[in-house]
């Protein structure tokens, strides 16, 4: 697979508190991976994991504290004049999570559109750009006359489709959606989950599908990535790392999904996400790991291979042995 | 066992001025002592509302247009709030949806506490205090925290401790309108085995609202299922899990991936919920529904008890007309 961006050893800090307490908020930490051309990366963890953090870094709404994002073989950073930052921006859109307010209420829904396909793609004339807007409505499932609809006239589930189109009218490369389900009625969600397939495989394009919600990921995605606490915990291909999770972490999360068809796991963990100002050296799950070694207390662990793309970063696992810590029985 | 609470006919309107909208129409259930029901639907179904009408805490311009609500055998409908504060949080408390807006976020989760008991006729400080921690304590969290405020607490943390503050009284009937939405897939299990635990060693019964089926598969005793303001499906919960009957329980079952088994396409549900200003005439999932057959668009089904191949009467209530005259199994 043709590889479309990598981002290599990403890193964002923030800094809080005041002048007499300065402590550092580690939202990412030293994160590297690659989406590859047609490919749908799922990228799941609990909430202050730094999910969004990437989604925003790769979006150039934030700047990383260090490390690179490189995109179609060209540092991000190297970019300097308005047409690269267009370009880029036009190519890595985004879509939202709340589809009540990413979309301007006051005007019809063609009205984003339409401004983007001006902007991005100024050599269309006034025709071509409805007659594009349209094809975008009909890719997403939506007919072109709804294109002059306000906002409050559509559901929820049309709202987020307009959200893709927006994208979409773009010519994008890749399309960071960040939870863009999590906020519709289940009935609506696998029409959008189905969306995002059919992106992927009659348009060509990329998607990092941001979620926690696993099976949703494993019904879309090629790849999953398992983000904890601003690092990356796992990843590889899906279903080799939903069949064989090796990370503690992952085996929690999995776990965890309510599962109607399954017998309930007694799975006891009441543990909370860590809070990860000024973190120190060792695995930062330790505390919740009941596989926990002397050397998880002092020594962070780095993403290593465990099969063919299938990395973890736990020191029991990279050690050989078998991680049972919360794994349900496979049925 | 005499029924907890008994809900019947009830029905709530919004009297909006372009006309009423009715959003709970014609709903009937029973909750015994130590049951666990939850509700399930889509937004707008009226499952909220409805939840917000056994509580009585509707305000205008929603308002109980007909029915009753009899909880342990007082009718509560026409209750003023002098009357009924003798009943909340001692009888029966509410857990909301969102605790970050629930909570207040310039008061200490103590002082928070403090005002419910002494808003109820606690008034012994030390009482107060030794009260507070135990409740905060049952639902695993440091009395420590009565010092805290919202804000410094995770998103579990605070949900806990709104279940905390529902259980100060040790109430008969605890609603729960959604309290694990907001949190993520390993502390809403946390939670919900919490919740069942608790309801294990103080018997209350609980109401639960949510929008995910899944989540309550293997906590409830029952289930119901709303679709427009009205009850589409009520059964016990594995019944209705291993066999559901209306076509829009079934596709809400089938609308779940799966992260075992084979991978399969979905389809969810087409279309859209109705507006409930103009439901559809006859039955109000026909447009949506893949067995639709004429009569179903004109003829209103009602809640048919199904006490065929085994079940007893009463247990499997269906609103659908081809399940009624056997032509949908």
């Amino acid at each position: 697979m043709t590889e479309l961006l990598r981002a290599d050893q990403l890193t964002r800090h923030f800094k809080i508190g005041n002048a007499l307490s300065r402590r550092t908020l580690h939202a990412v930490d030293d994160v590297s991976f690659t989406i590859g051309e047609r490919e749908i990366v799922a990228l799941a963890g609990e909430s202050g994991s730094g999910k969004s953090t990437i989604a925003r870094l790769l979006a150039r709404i934030y700047s990383p504290t260090s490390g690179t994002i490189t995109f179609a073989g060209r540092d991000v950073k190297t970019f300097r004049s308005r047409k690269d930052h267009l370009r880029y921006s036009s190519e890595v859109p985004m879509v939202f999570q709340d589809p009540f307010a990413s979309i301007n209420p006051v005007f019809r829904v063609s009205h984003g559109v339409l401004r983007s396909l001006k902007l991005h793609r100024p050599e269309l004339s006034g025709a071509e750009r409805q007659a594009e807007a349209a094809r975008v409505f009909e890719v997403v499932g939506l007919k072109p006359d709804m294109l002059q609809r306000f906002p409050y006239e559509l559901s929820g589930g049309q709202r987020q489709r307009v959200g893709f189109a927006q994208a979409l009218a773009m010519k994008p490369k890749l399309i960071l959606a960040d939870e863009p389900v999590s906020m519709l009625d289940v009935s609506i969600r696998i029409g959008l989950l189905n969306l995002m397939a059919k992106l992927r495989d009659s348009e060509g394009v990329s998607i990092l599908y941001i979620t926690h919600d696993i099976a949703s990921a494993r019904y879309v995605a090629d790849r999953l990535i398992v983000m904890y606490a601003g690092q990356i915990a796992e990843q590889g291909p899906i279903e080799d790392v939903l069949s064989a999770p090796k990370h503690p972490y992952t085996q929690l999360l999995l776990s965890a999904v309510p599962d109607p068809k399954a017998p309930l796991s007694d799975v006891a963990d009441r543990g909370e996400p860590p809070r990860v100002v000024d973190p120190t050296p060792g695995c930062r799950f330790r505390w919740r790991c009941p596989l926990a070694i002397d050397t998880c207390q002092t020594v962070t662990p780095v993403l290593a291979d465990l099969a063919t793309g299938h990395e973890v970063a736990c020191h029991v696992a990279q050690s050989g042995a078998e991680v049972t810590a919360f794994l349900k029985d496979a049925s | 066992m005499p029924e907890l609470l008994d809900v019947q006919g009830l029905c709530v309107d919004y009297v909006l001025p372009r006309g009423a909208v009715r959003a709970v129409d014609d709903v009937s259930f029973t909750v015994d002592r130590g049951e666990f029901l939850a509700i399930v639907g889509e937004s707008g179904c009226g499952k909220s509302t409805l939840l917000f009408a056994v509580a009585q805490l509707l305000a205008p311009p929603a308002e109980v247009t007909a029915g009753t609500v009899t909880f342990a055998g007082a009718n509560l409908v026409g209750l003023t709030d002098r009357e009924l504060a003798g009943v909340r949080w001692r009888n029966m408390s509410v857990v909301m949806q969102s605790a970050m807006n629930a909570l207040n976020p310039v008061k200490s989760i103590g002082a928070q506490f403090k005002d419910a008991l002494v808003a109820h006729g606690v008034k012994d400080k030390s009482q107060i205090r030794a009260k507070s921690a135990e409740v905060l304590k049952m639902v695993g969290i440091d009395p420590i925290h009565l010092g805290s405020y919202p804000h410094q607490l995770s998103g579990g943390m605070r949900q806990r401790s709104m279940i905390a503050m529902a259980m100060l009284f040790t109430p008969d009937l605890i609603i729960m309108d959604e309290p694990t939405s907001a949190l993520d897939v390993v502390a809403q299990r946390a939670l919900m085995v919490q919740i069942k635990e608790l309801q294990r060693e103080f018997g209350f019964a609980i109401i639960f609202v949510t929008h995910d089926m899944s989540l309550v598969s293997h906590f409830s005793d029952r289930l119901m299922v709303m679709y427009a303001g009205q009850v589409d499906e009520l059964a016990g919960t594995r019944t209705t899990f291993e066999r559901p009957r209306h076509p829009y329980t079934r596709g809400l079952l089938e609308a779940f991936p799966s992260i075992r088994g084979p991978k399969t396409p979905l389809r969810g549900i087409p279309g859209n919920p109705p507006d409930l200003a103009t439901p559809p005439a006859g039955c109000r999932f026909h447009p949506r529904c893949p067995y639709v057959v004429d009569m179903c668009k004109t003829k209103e089904p009602e809640l048919y008890p199904l006490s065929k191949e085994g079940y007893p009467a009463d247990d499997v209530l269906v609103r659908c007309l081809r399940i009624a005259d056997g032509s949908l199994t």
